[in-house]
């Protein structure tokens, strides 16, 4: 039986098939919440699921001029980046599959390697609109991760920990952290959709510029295997957040509510605001982001 | 990237690209995201209208005429019914020129929040392209039910309208319209307002007057760098003689003025259409035009929703036009995209492209050169095919 749970948390929960499943459908309610948000109809529950079936059923082509193995490879890597992180989550309410000391910063790490896969995904084609695609996701890296990794150290500071079950525990048992951290819950919220490259921060894959960015030449199973680490990495990220801030997640009805909540407001953010042009964006986060998380940062220090 | 003067980094746009509604290609030299060169080609379209009408009777020439464009089609009858009726000799009725303003300007409404919406889109701003859109229904509803149709409605006739306009209709048409010009200001307001927004529109695209004017802009895209150009009150025809319309301007001459102006115009028409509906002339629909028009040349003039739309019409005085020459706003525009892409950054490009509101198809044409002697432009099929088989070789 010990030999066997390992296993299970890998392919069926929390990773591997819950993930994949989960993934899909909460990227199903932004679509969908996003198209009510516009006054359109929206996609059917199972538009993402059909889409990834249809996409990991076609020919995939490679490029020329491009590094095959890489080329090949990149999507496997992101999602597999993604995919682990999610062991480390409080994902679904439950604790989290395995645990240790600082694995917050192992999680972060494991996230942004899903977006250093798409800037090199891009880069290593020869099309103009993937390589101007790469150099955008590239420079919003840049321009977002601080402010984000700082708005999620202020809850790992108050709860002197680097470990993410702590910081769960710890926020179930006080008061909402996004009350005492309103600051600090903004920039997380903003910097999540920037990770995700979620309108207003789509300059990246802006469709009328550059078609769709890094993932231009991407074809058949290495754009559903792109495309399903981001709705996992969606799925995470929210995770992340309400358990921080959103005074943590203690059970299933707990994920469901407090991740959907916020999918909700994210879904409203998307679709109030034209899209930000990139240099718009760098200047937003260092200027306002990276500036609100630092005064966040030393209001939970001194106080 | 690598950018020198020696390697440099085109992105194309076109022929087939998302943020073209139809095919065109576009080169941009960029350097990092700024654009230091812009080209054009154009002509994929070309659809061979203009010779298609020699070839036609006149009445015929109507039909395959208001196909020329997709948006604006009443207002290509409506040149050709002009013109043709001046080479004729003929003086419709006013009611039927009343008619054929309402539905020009009702065109005008409907095309203003087609682009408004396209604008919008091109911005990343999906959100205000469905609101924009799903308001817009309520004019293409009243055009069809007046004509019948959603796009060509066929509404002229040479010598008047087809169509006439009931009191029923009429209530429905002031219905709409207080409903347009409620939804108007709003998006007005909005343009005007939304700080992200405001980010992609304001001070972008700056053209001035001077610019405007050497360029050959027309239409919305002059008015908004303050050039004051409109057929319809530089030379009234149809309805305008009796109730003026006001030129709107702007000098800012940025995206941001572009929507301002359209977004005032949609408001100008909606008033425009209520005084010509309180003052709608009883009396015939049209007049009898002979199925032969007598020789001569004209020139019509009308203000398209994209400016001035210019028709040479010659004829022979047999039932086929011996030549019509169609010039259609979106060319003397394609000067000012060009020249004002150079210094803005490569995420500008789809808005500045689309805000002069481009109609591909209205506007490639073919040249044929006819003196091909010493000329190394022109091609004979040996050399095409030769060049061919060297170039896959």
């Amino acid at each position: 039986m010990i030999k066997v749970t390992p296993l299970l948390a890998l392919l069926i929960f929390p990773g591997g098939l819950f993930l994949l499943n989960i993934g899909m459908f909460y990227e199903w309610i932004d679509r969908k919440l996003v198209a009510r948000f516009q006054n359109r109809i929206g996609p059917r529950w199972f538009q993402p699921l059909a889409d990834t079936i249809k996409l990991l059923a076609k020919e995939e082509i490679i490029p020329e001029k491009v590094h095959a193995g890489l080329f090949t490879f990149l999507p496997v890597f992101g999602m597999a980046g993604a995919l682990a992180s999610a062991l480390y989550v409080p994902l679904a309410g439950f604790a989290p599959s395995y645990s240790f000391s600082g694995d917050l910063i192992v999680v972060l790490y494991l996230l942004s390697m899903m977006t250093l896969c798409l800037g090199l995904a891009g880069s290593n084609t020869v099309n103009r609109f993937s390589l101007v695609g790469a150099t955008r996701t590239l420079t919003q890296l840049f321009s977002y991760e601080a402010p984000f990794m700082l708005a999620l150290l202020g809850p790992a500071i108050l709860t002197q920990s680097w470990q993410i079950s702590e910081i769960n525990f710890f926020a179930q048992d006080n008061i909402w952290i996004l009350v005492t951290q309103p600051i600090g819950f903004l920039v997380a919220l903003i910097g999540l959709m920037g990770k995700l490259e979620l309108p207003p921060f789509d300059a990246p894959e802006a469709e009328t510029e550059i078609v769709s960015g890094a993932l231009t030449e991407y074809s058949g199973r290495g754009l559903a295997l792109f495309h399903v680490g981001k709705d996992i990495e969606l799925v995470i990220g929210l995770t992340l957040v309400s358990a921080f801030y959103l005074g943590g997640l203690a059970n299933p009805l707990e994920f469901v509510l407090k991740t959907l909540g916020l999918l909700v407001v994210m879904a409203l953010l998307q679709s109030l605001f034209a899209r930000l042009r990139i240099d718009q964006t760098v200047g937003l986060w260092w200027r306002l982001g990276a500036l609100l998380a630092l005064i966040q940062l030393l209001v939970v220090l001194v106080f | 990237m690598t950018t020198n003067k020696t390697n440099k980094f085109t992105v194309p746009i076109g022929p087939q690209h998302p943020a073209l509604k139809e095919p065109g290609h576009f080169e941009f030299t960029v350097d990092g995201e700024i654009v230091t060169g812009a080209t054009a080609r154009l002509g994929y379209v070309h659809r061979g209208i203009e010779k298609a009408t020699e070839s036609r009777n006149w009445i015929q020439d109507v039909y395959i005429l208001e196909r020329i464009c997709g948006i604006c089609s009443h207002v290509h009858a409506m040149a050709f019914a002009q013109g043709v009726e001046m080479l004729a000799n003929v003086e419709i009725p006013p009611r039927a020129r009343a008619i054929r303003t309402l539905i020009a300007e009702l065109e005008r409404i409907h095309s203003h929040m087609l682009w408004a919406g396209v604008a919008a889109h091109e911005g990343g701003f999906d959100t205000l392209f469905m609101y924009i859109w799903r308001d817009r229904e309520t004019v293409m509803e009243l055009l069809e039910m007046l004509t019948g149709n959603r796009v060509n409605y066929s509404a002229n006739v040479l010598g008047g309208v087809k169509f006439d306009v009931q009191q029923d209709q009429i209530d429905e048409i002031r219905k709409g319209m207080d409903k347009l010009e409620e939804r108007s200001r709003y998006y007005l307001e909005i343009v005007t307002t939304d700080e992200t927004f405001l980010g992609r529109t304001r001070s972008i695209g700056i053209m001035d007057k001077k610019d405007a004017a050497v360029l050959g802009a027309v239409g919305p895209t002059a008015r908004a760098s303050g050039v004051e150009r409109d057929v319809r009150v530089d030379v009234p025809y149809a309805y305008y003689p009796d109730f003026p319309t006001v030129s709107i301007t702007d000098n800012a001459g940025d995206l941001e003025a572009r929507f301002v102006v359209r977004m005032k115009e949609v408001l100008e028409s909606v008033r425009l259409i209520r005084e010509i509906l309180d003052h709608l002339p009883e009396g015939d629909l049209a007049v009898r035009v002979p199925r032969r028009i007598p020789e001569g040349q004209v020139i019509s003039r009308v203000e398209a929703p994209r400016g001035e739309l210019f028709y040479y019409i010659e004829s022979n005085g047999t039932d086929t036009p011996e030549r019509v020459k169609v010039r259609t706003p979106t060319l003397p525009n394609w000067g000012s995209v060009l020249a004002l892409a150079v210094g803005h950054k490569l995420a500008d490009m789809p808005m500045i492209l689309v805000g002069i509101d481009p109609c591909f198809s209205c506007n490639d044409r073919m040249v044929h050169i006819t003196n091909n002697k010493n000329n190394d432009q022109v091609w004979s099929w040996e050399q095409l095919r030769q060049y061919g088989i060297e170039y896959y070789k």
